[in-house]
């Protein structure tokens, strides 16, 4: 449904702005799914006055006028009939865009026009395209029509629930909203006066289906006049996003859109016998309905007829047969409720909906169907003249008796935490049109008011408490604070369970360490491994200080199980390292992922020959590991550690920092430790990793629409030029270049002592088209081209 | 010609019944109904019968190379379906030969048990926090509520490095750093090593904690018990029963020591519960209200638990493991049962 900020503005004092008022009706309940702002468009249109006015000496139905804009005058050719001097006018000068139309200088028949006068349907203020806009006299020149009109506004979009059929309409709305602001809300106030005749007299009335008719009102109004309606009924349905019609069907609709409560409107020349008859439909009845279709009823669909044939389809769509046109001079005015489930049924089954049939459908009140019909009088007789007869038609079988409902301020508060008086609880309950019947300790009874059926229980209205009060002002009791690293903590898991699944058995030494394990080590002097953490009373030699590397105790370990007859081993543990500066009070406690390998890569098994630990088995582990952190541009250079085989270590560096090695133990140091078979050892340090964890973005990279093209290229080349080199090089020849895999190295016969042959499994793709063959084999072309350039490679 | 026809056909069927492969088959197909075959020679004898047999003998002739040919079809069904099994079995393999492992690793057992804990509390709304193993005093003793002369301040069980500098004998300095940094609500686990200065079958150096502490409005000695139920039977098992013993922690108070029923026997005694029924847990109590007023948390506005478990004897019990020292030992032969 569409509310109009300035057509609520009727109803109740808002003392916000459109912007603000949106976020009320949300957090009210009334979600705004989309917000209009009207009349912004029309703010370059001024109110001009016509100065002179004299016939265009090419054209018979145009007029050449001189507009005074307040500014300056201008010469604008106009067509409109009502078009004279002195008439003030709403002038739309070069530049101005209206509607879908920019307003340009032209020359028609000749003769130059710097503008437009424009007509209402121009403007979007009505359907009335008969002639331009007519200001009154007082209207001052120059001005922005949209303020002198009163043109802008805003709309707001809003999903009502289906519970509440009540604020279908402008003044359900306003209730809510005085409710939540504390204000009075302003009923439009009816009265009516009647001639002498009764309608009894021209009209009857017969409800045969009490059940599914539970209210049936008409009035009738005698010798209206069929126009268009004035422009502040037709700006306010435009607003809300319906179409004039005339005035009288505006009316009906007008009153719908303002109380929620669709009515009717008959031409009284058309009701035959002058007899209204509320029945169930004959089998196959035929009934032609205002959207121009024939449909065929049966005895389950309510009608409305008259003494011979329907005239309306109950509450749903009303009959061409008895619709108001420009010669009807005397109209019934229908007021009616009608038993929801059955309008939804026909409606369903006849697939037609409709603004009425979408509130009738929603159970709304029998009692608001008198006051829809008296402000529909009323308006009618406002806008189209005519006399009202004295009275009305009512067939009202079995009024309903208001329900009541007690409400606990205990319960409030154990539902809702807030603690209430009696006198907000019902400042509150009033607001929304609940009456107080009586209180006592901790027990207030309300009456229900009839257009709010979907309160029937306490917990309902403590909903309404809480809706009013606001869901987000209620004290919150969170009882949490974020203390946990929560990062950090679950990285470590993380890293353990890849170290599992690689096959590694997790271990877990003491905390305490031996600096002559260092020593056999060979760790250099300057090296902050060296910066102990010293215990006064240890256990013992061997347990003297804070172990600063957690490398020893693999060794020592893998020795263990080496003796116990295990040769193949993976053994990480993931622990602090602690060292301390002589300054420091504390001291520096980093975790360390340390892993050990040796042996049989994997187990033993009849299908393959055994594989020993190498140096990339170890390489694969840490690469698993580094591509869970963001490091751009990491660097495996040749490691100098003495306890690291030459030329078969690597230390791991990212932004010129240590973060970790990786390598072969040198066989003299081995030996230290008493280990009689090759070792290889993966340090990272943790904190140095983590610290590279900024951010946690993790966009997904879309599936490539086209399929990958894979090609193979092997070439011999010089071993002074590093893989890494190699493969950058390739990558930077075309950006279809994915991914470079190395799938070979060979080195031997038929080729130099100083070379190697690699060969590489190139992937191409692209996010725009198929690759062709043709164009892989430029690219390849290309690719081999500069190799030969830069590392004058000699392809196999 | 009937009788030679009837021959033919005999011999034909004979023939293609036993024919072994499929090359057979095509042979037999041109030598009986092919071209130059035996049927079209009998075919091109029709002339020299007396004119009203003919065509009875040349239906005959069709029908007999109708059935020849449906009789090669149904042998070459069948000899494709022989090679097709054939094809089978050649393919057939030892199933009972071991299959291609991937060598999974494993976690060791405290790691395991830690992460049970840590699980258990973070599904309850615990945070986990960490702090450092090397510590001063102020967070290890005084603000634990045991200053330098209470009898509680084992000297000679702590490893110093400076005369204030120590290794922490349990994770409470965790809690301690807490409430410095925090004020209520606050609702932490801290797991991690704890040192000690014995070493023997039942006492480790270092060893495995996990201290809780849960300070907030209104929190209370019955919300103590119920969590630590609750954690015992989920980490345990339904069946599972605790109870509580007065005991004396300086920071706590009133303090008690937990017990649960044997987790072997279910409290009718054994080896594992010495007897008794029952295993000791940890300790437990009310935060003393001497340690909020020590960090500034208003001792009137706020109360708190708090509660240590010991992790290493969680493991020792929940995998009957008999010495302590298996846990730091590393034998890939322990390790890889977990
Ligand atoms: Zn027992």
């Amino acid at each position: 449904m569409i509310i109009s900020y300035n057509w609520l503005k009727e109803y109740l004092d808002i003392d916000v702005d459109p912007q603000e008022l949106k976020d009320i009706l949300t957090y009210a309940g009334i979600e705004v799914e989309a917000v209009d702002n009207i009349g912004k468009n029309l703010d370059q249109i001024k109110v001009g006055l016509i100065k002179d006015k004299i016939k265009h000496p090419n054209a018979d139905k145009l007029s050449i006028c001189h507009v005074d804009t307040g500014q300056e005058t201008v010469q604008v050719i106009c067509g409109a009939p009502n078009c004279a001097t002195d008439q003030k006018i709403a002038f739309a000068g070069i530049g101005t865009k209206l509607q879908d139309m920019k307003i340009k200088k032209v020359k028609l028949r000749g003769v130059e026009s710097f503008g437009m006068i424009c007509s209402e349907k121009e403007l979007g203020i009505s359907e009335n395209h008969d002639g331009i806009l007519e200001l009154p006299e007082d209207a001052p020149v120059g001005e922005n029509l949209s303020s002198y009109l009163k043109l802008k506004d805003t709309c707001y979009d809003v999903e009502i629930t289906p519970n509440r059929p009540d604020l279908l309409g402008m003044i359900g709305v306003a209730r809510d909203l005085a409710a939540i602001r504390n204000k009075k809300i302003i009923l439009p106030k009816i009265e009516l006066s009647t001639s002498k005749d009764k309608i009894q007299n021209f009209l009857t009335l017969e409800n045969f289906a009490p059940k599914k008719c539970t209210r049936y009102t008409a009035r009738l109004i005698k010798n209206v006049t069929i126009k268009d309606s004035p422009i502040w009924l037709q700006k306010r349905l435009l607003a809300v996003g319906l179409h004039p019609i005339n005035n009288v069907v505006d009316v009906t609709n007008f009153v719908m859109l303002e109380f929620g409560h669709p009515l009717h409107a008959f031409d009284l020349a058309n009701i035959q016998d002058k007899k209204i008859v509320v029945r169930m439909a004959k089998e196959n009845e035929k009934f032609p309905a205002l959207d121009d279709e024939t449909y065929s009823l049966t005895t389950e669909d309510l009608v409305i007829a008259d003494a011979e044939r329907p005239i309306a389809l109950a509450g749903i769509i009303g009959g061409k047969n008895s619709l108001i046109t420009k010669e009807t001079k005397d109209i019934v005015i229908e007021a009616a409720n009608f038993l929801y489930s059955n309008i939804r049924k026909t409606g369903n089954r006849l697939k037609i909906s409709t603004d009425s049939s979408y509130r009738f459908e929603r159970d709304i009140a029998d009692d608001t169907a008198d006051i829809v019909s008296r402000r529909a009088a009323q308006l009618i007789l406002k806008t189209a003249g005519g006399e009202l007869l004295e009275g009305k038609l009512d067939s009202y079988p079995a009024p309903q008796t208001p329900k009541k409902v007690k409400l606990r301020q205990s319960r409030i508060k154990k539902v809702l935490t807030i603690d209430l008086s009696q006198r907000q609880i019902a400042a509150y309950l009033e607001g929304l049109g609940l009456k107080l019947i009586s209180q006592k300790d901790d027990e207030q009874i309300f009456q229900i008011p009839s257009f709010r059926k979907d309160l029937t229980r306490e917990i309902d209205l403590i909903e309404e408490i809480i809706r009013l009060f606001g869901y987000n002002n209620v004290d919150t009791h969170l009882r949490s604070q974020k203390i946990m690293d929560r990062k950090r903590f679950y990285l470590r898991r993380k890293l353990k369970r890849i170290m599992v699944e690689n096959g590694f058995s997790e271990i877990r030494n003491w905390s305490f360490g031996d600096p002559a394990d260092l020593q056999k080590m060979e760790i250099q002097a300057e090296d902050e491994r060296w910066k102990l953490a010293k215990l006064k009373n240890p256990l013992g030699d061997s347990f003297s200080v804070m172990r600063s590397t957690l490398i020893p105790d693999l060794l020592k370990n893998a020795r263990f199980n080496f003796n116990h007859g295990q040769k193949d081993i993976k053994t990480f543990e993931l622990n602090k390292a602690y060292t301390r500066d002589k300054e420091q009070k504390l001291a520096t406690e980093k975790f360390h992922l340390s892993a050990l390998l040796s042996g049989n890569s994997r187990p033993i098994y009849w299908k393959e020959t055994n594989q020993k630990i190498d140096f990339y088995e170890v390489k694969g582990i840490v690469e698993e590991i580094i591509s869970l952190f963001p490091l751009q541009d990491l660097k495996y250079l040749q490691s100098t550690e003495n306890y690291f085989q030459q030329g078969q270590a690597a230390t791991i560096q990212w932004q010129k920092k240590k973060i970790g090695e990786l390598g072969k133990i040198d066989r003299k140091i081995a030996g230290k430790f008493d280990l009689e078979q090759d070792v290889f050892i993966l340090d990272l340090d943790l904190e140095k990793l983590f610290s590279a964890l900024k951010t946690e973005v993790h966009n997904f990279q879309p599936i490539p629409k086209y399929p990958p093209v894979l090609r193979d290229l092997s070439f011999i080349i010089s071993k002074k030029y590093e893989f890494l080199k190699i493969k950058k090089e390739i990558a930077s020849v075309n950006k279809t270049i994915k991914k470079i895999v190395l799938f070979d190295e060979y080195q031997g016969e038929n080729i130099d002592l100083d070379k190697r042959s690699l060969s590489f499994s190139i992937t191409f793709s692209s996010d725009t088209k198929t690759l062709t063959d043709e164009y892989i084999n430029k690219i390849i072309k290309l690719i081999i081209d500069r190799l030969r350039s830069k590392f004058d490679i000699e392809m196999r | 010609m009937q009788a030679e026809l009837d021959k033919v056909y005999q011999k034909a069927r004979s023939e293609i019944e036993q024919a072994k492969n499929i090359p057979e088959l095509l042979n037999l197909k041109s030598k009986y109904i092919g071209k130059k075959s035996l049927l079209n020679k009998l075919m091109k004898q029709i002339s020299s019968l007396p004119k009203e047999e003919r065509p009875e003998f040349g239906k005959k002739l069709n029908i007999a190379k109708n059935k020849i040919q449906e009789l090669i079809t149904i042998r070459e069904n069948q000899i494709q379906e022989i090679q097709y099994k054939n094809e089978l079995k050649s393919e057939a393999i030892d199933v009972t030969m071991p299959g291609r492992k991937r060598k999974i690793g494993n976690l060791h057992p405290i790691t395991l048990v830690m992460q049970e804990i840590e699980d258990i509390f973070i599904s309850m709304g615990f945070d986990v926090v960490e702090g450092p193993d090397i510590e001063d005093e102020f967070h290890n003793f005084d603000a634990l509520n045991t200053p330098p002369d209470h009898p509680a301040r084992n000297l000679s069980d702590t490893f110093y490095l400076d005369n204030d500098i120590l290794l922490r004998t349990q994770t409470s300095t965790v809690q301690i750093r807490t409430m410095e940094k925090y004020q209520p609500p606050i609702k932490i686990i801290s797991p991690g090593s704890c040192y000690r200065n014995e070493n023997d079958a039942t006492h480790s150096p270092m060893f495995h904690q996990v201290e809780a502490l849960v300070v907030d409005e209104g929190i209370n000695f019955v919300d103590l018990r119920d969590i630590l139920n609750d954690f015992v039977k989920k980490m345990f098992g339904d069946r599972i029963q605790t109870r509580f013993r007065p005991h004396f922690f300086p920071f706590t108070e009133p303090s008690a020591e937990m017990d649960i029923s044997c987790v072997k026997c279910f409290g009718k005694g054994c080896n594992l519960c010495k007897g008794t029924g029952w295993l000791e847990m940890g300790g437990a109590g009310m935060v003393d209200p001497n340690v909020f007023e020590m960090l500034k948390i208003d001792p009137e506005k706020y109360t708190g638990y708090a509660f240590g478990l010991g992790i290493d004897r969680i493991a020792m019990v929940k995998y009957n493991i008999p010495d302590m020292r298996m846990l730091f030992e590393n034998d890939i032969r322990f390790l890889k049962q977990f």
